[in-house]
């Protein structure tokens, strides 16, 4: 199969933004995606548009993929929108690399959008939770923050891990978030601030959930035959993994790992000829505190057990041996569902290419970027390098 | 004439004292009633009904099987049309080919079912009565500072307690507490000579068309709007004030209802009495009297004690006085007809055992989450006790809306995930919340004890289902 490359890639700002529309949002970061390639960009080059959403906001659950391709003037081009919850644009990512790998396409727009910060909170919480196992779970009277929060305890009772560890995964995450131009929570907060929060589903407090937010992501994926068109420098999609779950936590065998991030992950690394010790940093799927703790475990970055030492030591902060969402993670940078795995993609290009300002990750060569759908029904991992 | 084979009660755990009633209002409409049992913002009397009836069989050592006659009493039905004993009947495990009726419209109804059933005739398997009622007033009313909640039920056979002497009378009184279409708050002139003689001329009447002798019973189960009533016409009933007192649950749950006189009794079984006099009440007015013998000691069990004393606060938060009701957002959509398959697994936690593999499923539908095999599954009934394997506690803030006017009502609750063991060994895990009061708590590896409550209201059609509460003991 040919190579696929990353040759650019952008997002609009993450945050509230009640005079922008999704589609308005979605042309910005396809602006940004456009103006960050290297020897410039022509959209009429575009073959093929796959585009991730949960369903923006609830208000077009249909056609919104060619909704924002027409509105960027893509007239003509097909558009197919990905659903996986959270993980859509990690998927819809995924998508276009299979597209330019089997042939069918040499230039695909990618990315994701949605919409979430004009809605009261009842009917955020409507949609969202309508997101994951409704039937049962959602029931039983939780959203998404309850599932992890049981996730949690379920975490905290078999580790040594703390709720103190939780927050400490905040106090990293906004502190690069801080340096973050385009974070919707760009701001740093203390330990104090982190524990001190309101609860939301025990153990987990506000500063252990992120925030829901707007925004769009946009990621421009060539092939081999075309790469040279459009950069000399750019970043190869090195291993796609993905794999799927039971959508309720109650079906599956353990609830302190995620098994499709596990699997994921190995497809990932695999295709890639690379383990987790060949990772230079990783933008992982941070929507809780849990969340990024897990991860830890279930992408090899540590033992089983052992996720909590590695924030306390300082080993996934910006400056240490592993960073860990150095855009701020979701917790800080902002979780517009569609946009969030595609977003990833963003910032790994960014920081591959030596274009991540203040927050660059000095000689990152190698990223790994870790998207989930919802409690994890889905998870998709992508490895990125620099083009040898 | 058939036999009580055993009996159940149920009241809820939460309580209020008459002294807040004092203090919210400077004076206290139920006479006699030191505390009363109040109703979670989740249940309601067929709940209440189904805890009892599930008692009443477990004590006489029946199944929902056994069960060929159901009957359920309530003046407080949560649909004002819709046959309600199908889905107590389903909670249960009564049969689909049982006969069932509901008994509404009076307090008397409790009393009135138990004689049907006594003579109910062609009956070889179980009959079980259950009576439950939650009334409701005007926050300024007696009826309502005299409302309590409560539950009992009797399974009805061919052993146990006899009943020698059944009798009926109803006289016009109109007037003295009724409740019109559509309104949830019974209501009364306040007439207080008349309502007092509706009482006492119609209970006369009922008595005095026995033929038992009063004289040798050991309690008198009076039905008792309130705690002062049924004392106050003790003597024109041919029984003493020791009598009513050893046959009442008035002073601790407050008015019951259709379940007054049917408690009084449970207790009075419970206490080991041997001769009881049994007298319901209604309004209208209509009065049933029964004489039981129980020599034999039936079986019976009872949860009837309260732990959690609420404010009035508190309790104008349970009955929705002070509450918005549901959000605008409206909340997670499951269609009757999706909620209506998944009923077995909601009432009684009918699980599958696959019948490639023998794992346990539930809910049992699709492939196998262990072998992959879409062979189908045979049925079981999981165990009502389980264990928490992941729990939370949902914040105010942190409920979905549809879960919003529960908390605005109760409080916080927890949800969990919960193993509960299959009849042949292994264990399957099932979501489920968990219904918190006072100063529960619940962590991972707590045992937890399986309830039917209210899991939600959409479209006005309620839907029932399995939660937990802490297992104490």
């Amino acid at each position: 199969m040919r190579d696929a490359y990353v040759v650019g890639a952008g997002q609009s700002p993450f945050g509230s933004f009640p005079d922008e529309s999704y589609r308005s949002l979605f042309l910005t970061a396809f602006e940004r995606a456009v103006e960050s390639v290297p020897k410039g960009f022509d959209p009429t080059d575009v073959d093929e548009a796959v585009v991730g959403t949960l369903g923006v906001g609830g208000r077009q659950l249909g056609l919104s993929g060619p909704a924002v391709t027409e509105y960027v003037g893509l007239h003509g081009v097909p558009c197919t929108r990905v659903e996986n919850a959270c993980a859509a644009s990690g998927y819809a990512v995924r998508q276009a690399v299979q597209a330019v790998k089997s042939g069918m396409a040499d230039v695909v727009l990618t990315g994701g959008f949605e919409v979430m910060g004009d809605l009261s909170g009842d009917v955020t919480k409507y949609w969202l939770g309508v997101s994951g196992e409704t039937e049962w779970e959602r029931l039983t009277g939780t959203t998404f923050a309850g599932v992890y929060a049981q996730m949690a305890s379920a975490y905290l009772a078999e580790t040594d891990a703390t709720v103190e560890d939780l927050s400490r995964v905040a106090v990293k995450n906004h502190a690069n978030g801080a340096a973050n131009p385009d974070a919707h929570l760009g701001f740093e907060c203390s330990l104090d601030d982190a524990r001190g929060s309101p609860t939301v589903a025990d153990p987990l407090n506000l500063y252990h959930c992120c925030p829901t937010s707007d925004g769009a992501s946009a990621v421009l994926v060539v092939s081999e035959d075309v790469v040279d068109e459009y950069s000399d420098a750019p970043i190869r999609v090195a291993g796609v993994g993905a794999a799927s779950d039971a959508v309720g936590l109650f079906h599956r065998d353990t609830y302190t790992s995620i098994p499709a991030s596990v699997a994921a992950a190995e497809r990932a690394y695999e295709m890639a000829g690379v383990g987790p010790d060949d990772v230079d940093f990783a933008e992982v799927h941070d929507c809780f505190a849990i969340a990024e703790l897990l991860a830890y475990e279930d992408l090899g970055f540590c033992e089983r057990g052992e996720a909590a030492t590695l924030v306390r030591d300082g080993v996934t902060a910006r400056d240490g041996d592993l960073p860990v969402n150095p855009s701020g993670g979701l917790k800080s940078k902002g979780h517009p569902i569609g946009a969030t795995g595609a977003g990833q993609v963003v910032e790994a290009f960014k920081q591959l290419a030596g274009r991540a300002g203040q927050r660059q990750i000095a000689g990152a060569t190698r990223a790994l970027t870790h998207n989930v759908g919802g409690s994890g029904g889905a998870a998709v991992v992508h490895v990125l390098e620099v083009a040898e | 004439m058939r036999q009580i084979s055993s009996a159940g009660a149920y009241a809820p755990r939460l309580r209020i004292d008459a002294e807040e009633f004092r203090e919210a209002w400077g004076r206290f409409g139920g006479a006699g009633v030191r505390t009363k049992a109040v109703q979670d913002a989740d249940e309601d009397a067929l709940t209440m009904g189904a805890e009892a009836g599930r008692r009443a069989l477990d004590a006489g050592g029946f199944e929902g099987d056994d069960v060929d006659w159901l009957a359920f009493a309530t003046t407080t039905p949560p649909l004002e049309e819709e046959d309600l004993t199908v889905r107590l009947g389903s909670v249960l495990g009564v049969p689909r080919t049982a006969t069932t009726r509901t008994v509404t419209g009076s307090t008397r109804s409790g009393v009135r079912a138990l004689a049907d059933a006594l003579t109910a005739g062609g009956t070889d398997g179980v009959a079980l009565v259950v009576a439950a009622d939650c009334p409701r007033g005007a926050p300024d009313g007696d009826e309502e500072h005299a409302a309590g909640a409560g539950a009992a039920a009797f399974a009805v056979g061919d052993s146990g307690a006899e009943v020698v002497d059944t009798a009926t009378y109803s006289e016009p009184y109109p007037g003295t507490r009724f409740r019109s279409a559509g309104d949830d708050e019974v209501q009364g002139l306040g007439v207080t000579q008349y309502d007092r003689e509706a009482y006492r001329a119609t209970l006369v009447g009922a008595i005095d068309a026995l033929d038992a002798d009063l004289g040798a019973v050991d309690a008198a189960a009076l039905q008792a709007p309130d705690g002062k009533l049924p004392y106050r016409v003790a003597a024109d009933l041919g029984v003493s004030t020791e009598q009513v007192r050893a046959a009442t649950t008035v002073h601790e749950l407050g008015d019951t209802g259709a379940a007054s006189a049917p408690l009084g009794l449970v207790s009075a079984l419970a206490d080991g009495a041997e001769r009881v006099l049994v007298a319901g009440f209604g309004s209208g007015a209509s009065a049933t009297a029964m004489v039981v013998e129980n020599e034999s000691s039936v079986p019976v069990g009872t949860s009837l004690d309260g732990d959690v004393s609420l404010t009035y606060a508190d309790y104008l938060r349970r009955r929705g006085e002070i509450t918005s009701g549901p959000p605008a957002g409206g909340g997670a959509y499951v269609s009757v007809p999706s909620w209506t398959r998944s009923v077995p697994q909601r009432h009684r936690l009918a699980a599958g055992q696959c019948l490639v593999c023998g794992s346990l499923q539930f809910p049992p539908e699709g492939a196998c989450r262990d072998c992959a095999s879409l062979s189908g599954f045979d049925r079981v009934v999981l165990a009502t006790t389980g264990t928490v394997e992941a729990v939370t506690t949902i914040a105010a803030g942190g409920a979905p809306p549809e879960f919003g006017e529960q908390v605005a009502q109760s409080g916080p609750f927890a949800s969990a995930v919960v193993s509960f063991g299959g009849p042949d060994g292994g264990a399957v895990s099932v979501p489920v919340q968990v219904v918190l009061a006072g100063d529960d708590a619940v962590s991972t590896g707590d045992r937890v004890r399986a309830v039917v409550r209210r899991i939600y209201t959409q479209e006005d059609v309620s839907r029932y289902g399995v939660k937990v509460v802490p297992a104490t003991g």
